[in-house]
């Protein structure tokens, strides 16, 4: 089969789950498995094509539909690029289905009819999303999957919050789809059609001829692809929409929604503006929304109580790693191919992993949520021994995404703030951007200790029985931990694939793999013949684990002892819950120096003038009062109908008169 | 044999409208649901027979206007914009009967009917859908008022049919500012008749650049006051005093649309409209879209503000046609496609209101929350309705929408731009508000009123349904027809 047959047989198969999962509603379970058995089958057809998109046999355009008259038509390629998000989708997708099997037994009053067949279309546009090269039909699938999502995040219907939340997440997004289509449109008035390329190449005009108005486009585009990646300010939407979606649905939000922004700059962004003049500026630009995002939403998280609120800030953060790589790598190409592809490749690695370590925390929130009802970490607390498998994957996926060696997120930070150091030498701006990323890593770090602390240690409430999550709960969180440790033990065997898709999608020719990020067992980066920095994963692995039997081995040659004693209370007597550190008593001086950083802004609608009301309303000025007019007049007229025979009489002799008198008159 | 379909298709309705007048009770509604179902297939038919191509035939003559007349009157005349006009008047005309025969019922807890009253209201209902569809196949002006003051009466008589103090006001208030705009059609024929001795649409070109200018004004005139334009925005909303099918069907999705529809006409028939009147035109219609979006914040009845995003939506058809007499034709084709899927769009959600009235008895959006826990199909076609009015892909509004604003593009200077980002920027708000609503009705906590049992009857059910399809694939019909106008 050809690739647009493959995509062709995954979304058909997504679309008929969906009226599949529509049928079975009624029986939870049942809906679950039969959902997951078609995402997995669509997923494996997307795996066929993301293979053959990296492999040689890649295959060129293919156009299903036409729409002559407004220049449109829907056509659909896989580059490496489109091809590495799709990987990254139909992954989270299978798990995320998975994980919902049992999670969504759990919600008694809504049906499930709301849930599976839309978060089955949901992936169906995610993949449209990303195979279609015409900008009129991505923005359909696009607004198709920012509909399917608002109605996932307002699953539950009774809950106000969640109807605020999704609410607002659909008109922010709505709102900036809209300045994509002006974008769209402005540059489809120079040239005459919506295909990817040719809008590039008319922008690439128009940036020499009319600059302000090209940039004025690329602010709208990028206006339109960071809202939905949660850049803030316009990624306000984030922190409220994803803690009210169901778990599955947030680890999909975190993992493929948002990184649908990323892949909209990357596919723009980064294959006009390289090339470019306006490269360092816009570099520098994205650069700052990235180190802005980064700062001010893992701050934000530290303070946070609310577990999946936390994370969602954490989005935010992680979500500007990834900018900032971007920027970074879009302002150095021209100037250093090396350096801007290394920071390109590690923004997208750092979206590859970010993928699957806030997925995964995501549906560890999610587990803890289903055991126990709670998002609010103050009243949880020593669940690590009732469910080690929800605590131990949540502890690999916090080390991750705090950058801790050696998992996959220290790869790919190190990649970014290499880049970010290695750029500071020409333009000391990066230098501090990528000081202060290394400094948020550390806030990142405090921020998930917290959870881990506060979630999962401590002593364990004895009025709650808590147990393990059934096993496709665990299943989908233990996949994804177990990528997040391969993914950081064998950074290179990824990055290989990311290279072919930063590659595809830049105008500048980047070096290869194995020039660009060193041997098949670690990662280099080079810089005029000699090695600037090093990181051997399998080295430090290998020794921490070394290390580990040595701790273990001297603590039993010495028969050291464990013993266990209760929290000393000054011998008072308090439950446990009460005397537990809880999670809002984490980090306070930090919460007191940064209080205003994530200032809520309340908007007052202006009040409609009352004289332009009045102005509007024709029937009290206008209509009503001729009205009247013709009732009087027509009242006046009636007076003269007395009832008197004589009178009318005399009225007759009158009008002949007078007739007369004209017609003679006339006449004479 | 295509031409005796179309006369069969203005005069079956007319027929079952005078036995439905006759006839006792149920039986009326099964006549008027056999006829209207008849008519949609024949129009479905008629379309695809007629698919791409301006059909046209003469039927005989007036004897009167013999000789004096330079075309003979009566005709018919099917072309893909009355193309457009045929379908969303038939198959909304048939779902919305198809709707009545349950709405009006004793079960109906807003307003329970007898069986007494029905075979008037079904009268006036076919007798609307003869002349609707006698409008979209009228082949010169003169055929075309005359059908046009027919909806204007059907129009009066379904408004007043409850016969209510308010009813009665809004059917006479209806009457008066949609007939005074009549008078504005009937001055521009008669100009035209002296000037030219011709109706033709066409001949609207051979009159000397001011009369020209002249006519087109009173045409536009009397299109403001049929589709509810700025400045005689004001009869629509009362208007909603009618039964709520009679509020899908006649004010929203064809009745009104006969008014964009005239000028379209004479858009299609004539590329050189004066500059000035197409931007008179364009700028009321910038104008109505605003006005009406100022209303939407201050409704509590679901109906009147559904009218006045029907006014708003209206406006945006009038503003393709407008900038398809500025020379855009691709604006003139999204302003037809737009009639059709505002039709469906608009439709489905009135017929939910209906759907949501019938089971509470309320209308209120202050009074009403959580209804989708006891009736999960009309919620959906609601959200559905909303998503497609707001122009939110891949629902059909969003296509006729993005045609009109790419339209506007295509015209040179800073027009197109000012245009995009205005309608853009209403688009925008009144999705924002729409979608408030829906959640604030059909979400959240359930309120004592929406405490009821379950969605409403099949016949009612089925009508959302088709519509709920409609909005979905009118654009996979309707942007192919749409090509073959301005052509």
């Amino acid at each position: 089969m050809t690739t647009p047959e493959l995509l062709a047989v995954a979304i058909a198969v997504l679309l008929a789950g969906a009226a599949a999962s529509l049928a079975l509603a009624r029986r939870a379970r049942l809906a679950g498995w039969v959902s997951t058995a078609f995402v997995a089958a669509a997923a494996a057809a997307i795996w066929v094509v993301v293979v053959r998109a990296f492999s040689s046999r890649a295959e060129g355009e293919a156009t299903v539909l036409a729409l002559p008259d407004l220049g449109a038509r829907l056509s659909v390629v896989v580059d490496p690029l489109s091809a590495f998000f799709l990987a990254i989708v139909a992954t989270i997708a299978v798990v995320a289905t998975l994980y919902s099997v049992d999670y969504m037994t759990h919600f008694a009053g809504n049906t499930l009819a709301k849930f599976y067949p839309i978060l089955l279309v949901f992936f169906a546009a995610i993949v449209g999303v990303l195979v279609v090269s015409d900008f009129l039909f991505f923005l359909v699938c696009w607004e198709l999957m920012t509909l399917t999502s608002f109605f996932l995040v307002t699953f539950e219907r009774e809950n106000a919050a969640s109807q605020r939340a999704g609410w607002k997440y659909f008109v922010i997004t709505h709102a900036a789809t809209l300045c994509m289509v002006v974008a769209a449109l402005v540059l489809w008035r120079q040239c005459g059609s919506f295909h990817f390329g040719d809008l590039l190449a008319a922008l690439a005009q128009l940036l020499a001829t009319r600059p302000l108005l090209a940039h004025t486009v690329l602010g709208l585009l990028f206006i339109g692809f960071a809202t939905k990646a949660g850049v803030l300010p316009m990624g306000d939407w984030l922190p409220d929409a994803h803690p009210v979606a169901p778990s599955g649905m947030s680890a999909a939000l975190s993992g493929a929604l948002v990184k649908l922004g990323i892949y909209g700059l990357v596919r723009f962004f980064g294959a006009l503006l390289p090339a470019s003049a306006a490269a360092v500026g816009w570099g520098i630009a994205i650069a700052l929304a990235g180190t802005a995002s980064l700062f001010v939403g893992t701050l934000t998280a530290l303070r946070q109580t609310d577990s999946k609120r936390l994370m969602a800030f954490h989005t935010i953060g992680q979500i500007g790693y990834i900018c900032l790589g971007l920027g970074v790598g879009i302002a150095c190409l021209r100037t250093a191919p090396t350096l801007g592809a290394l920071a390109i490749v590690g923004a997208l690695f750092h979206a590859a992993n970010h993928a699957c370590f806030k997925a995964c925390l995501f549906l560890g929130a999610g587990a803890v949520l289903y055991r126990t009802g709670e998002r609010d970490m103050n009243r949880l607390g020593g669940l690590a021994a009732a469910m080690p498998l929800t605590a131990g994957s949540s502890t690999v996926a916090s080390l991750a995404i705090a950058g801790v060696p050696p998992l996959n997120g220290f790869a790919s930070k190190w990649l970014i703030v290499a880049a970010c150091l290695l750029a500071g030498m020409a333009q000391p701006l990066f230098l501090i951007l990528g000081l202060v990323a290394m400094f948020i890593s550390l806030a990142t770090l405090a921020s998930f200790l917290k959870v881990l602390g506060a979630v999962f240690l401590g002593q364990p409430n004895p009025e709650r029985r808590v147990s393990e999550v059934p096993a496709t709960m665990a299943a989908a969180q233990v996949v994804l931990a177990a990528l997040c440790v391969l993914l950081g033990v064998l950074p290179f065997w990824p990055l290989r694939f990311i290279r072919d898709a930063a590659a595809a999608s830049v105008p500048i020719a980047v070096p290869s793999a194995s020039e660009l990020l060193g041997g098949p067992w670690g990662l280099a980066v080079t810089g005029g013949g000699a090695a600037l920095a090093l990181w051997s994963p399998l080295v430090v692995a290998g020794g921490m684990v070394v290390l580990a039997f040595v701790a273990y081995g001297l603590q039993r040659a010495g028969g050291a002892g464990r013993r266990e004693v209760a929290v000393w209370t000054g011998g008072e007597e308090h439950a446990a819950a009460t005397v537990r550190y809880a999670a809002s008593s984490f980090y306070l001086p930090f919460k007191h120096a940064f209080a205003g950083i994530y200032p809520r802004i309340r908007w007052r609608v202006p009040a409609f003038p009352g004289g332009l009301r009045r102005a509007f309303d024709v029937d009290a000025w206008a209509y009503r009062p001729a009205a009247r007019l013709v009732e009087r007049a027509a009242g006046a007229v009636s007076r003269s109908h007395v009832g008197v025979p004589q009178v009318y009489l005399l009225w007759i002799v009158v009008g002949a008169v007078a007739v007369v008198a004209i017609v003679l008159g006339l006449v004479g | 044999m295509l031409s005796w379909m179309l006369v069969l298709m203005v005069l079956l309705p007319a027929l079952a409208a005078a036995v439905a007048a006759v006839v006792k009770g149920a039986f009326a509604r099964w006549v008027a649901a056999t006829a209207a179902a008849v008519v949609a297939v024949l129009a479905v038919w008629c379309c695809l027979a007629g698919y791409g191509v301006s059909y046209r035939v003469t039927l005989g003559d007036l004897p009167f206007l013999a000789g004096t007349a330079s075309a003979p009157v009566p005709g018919v005349l099917l072309d893909p914009l009355g193309c457009i006009l045929l379908l969303v008047v038939t198959v909304i005309g048939f779902l919305t009967v198809l709707y009545s025969t349950r709405y009006l019922s004793a079960a109906n807890r807003e307003h329970p009917e007898g069986p007494a009253g029905q075979g008037r209201y079904y009268f006036w209902l076919l007798l609307f859908l003869a002349s609707m569809v006698g409008v979209a196949i009228s082949p010169n002006f003169l055929q075309l008022f005359i059908f046009w003051e027919m909806t204007t009466v059907c129009s009066w008589a379904l408004i007043s049919y409850y016969g209510t103090p308010r009813s009665l006001a809004a059917g006479f208030k209806a009457l008066v500012m949609t007939g005074a705009g009549g008078l504005f059609f009937l001055g521009a024929i008669c100009v035209l008749f002296v000037k030219t001795g011709s109706f033709e649409f066409a001949a609207l070109g051979q009159l000397p650049g001011d009369w020209r200018a002249a006519v087109l004004v009173m045409l536009l005139i009397a299109a403001w006051a049929k589709a509810a334009q700025v400045p005689f925005h004001t009869w629509l909303p009362d208007a909603m005093a009618a039964p709520t099918p009679i509020s899908a069907y006649l004010h929203a999705a064809a009745m009104v649309k006969a008014g964009v529809y005239l000028m379209a006409r004479v858009v299609v028939a004539n590329p050189e409209v004066p500059p000035a009147v197409a931007m008179l035109a364009g700028a009321m219609a910038l104008v109505t879209i605003f006005v009406a979006l100022s209303y939407y914040f201050i409704q509590d009845d679901l109906k009147r503000l559904l009218a006045y995003s029907t006014i708003a939506n209206l406006g945006y058809v009038m503003l393709g046609v407008a900038l398809g007499a500025l020379g855009s034709v691709t604006a003139l084709r999204g302003a037809a496609l737009h009639i059709l899927c505002h039709g469906f769009g608009k439709a489905a959600l009135f017929l939910c209101v209906g759907a949501v009235a019938y089971v509470t008895g309320s209308r209120s959006i202050s009074a009403l929350a959580g209804v989708a826990r006891t009736m999960p199909l009309t919620a959906t076609a609601f959200f559905v309705g909303v998503l497609a009015v707001a122009g939110v892909p891949p629902f059909g509004s969003f296509w006729s929408k993005f045609m009109i604003v790419a339209g506007a593009m295509r015209l040179a200077g800073a027009i197109g731009p000012v245009v995009v980002t205005l309608v853009l920027f209403e688009s925008l708000i009144s999705f924002a508000w729409l979608l408030h609503v829906a959640q604030k009705v059909f979400l959240g906590e359930t309120t004592p009123v929406a405490c009821v049992n379950s969605d409403p009857p099949p016949a009612m059910s089925a009508a959302l349904v088709v519509l709920m399809l409609g909005c979905l694939v009118a654009p996979a019909f309707g942007i192919p027809l749409v090509q073959w106008i301005g052509r």
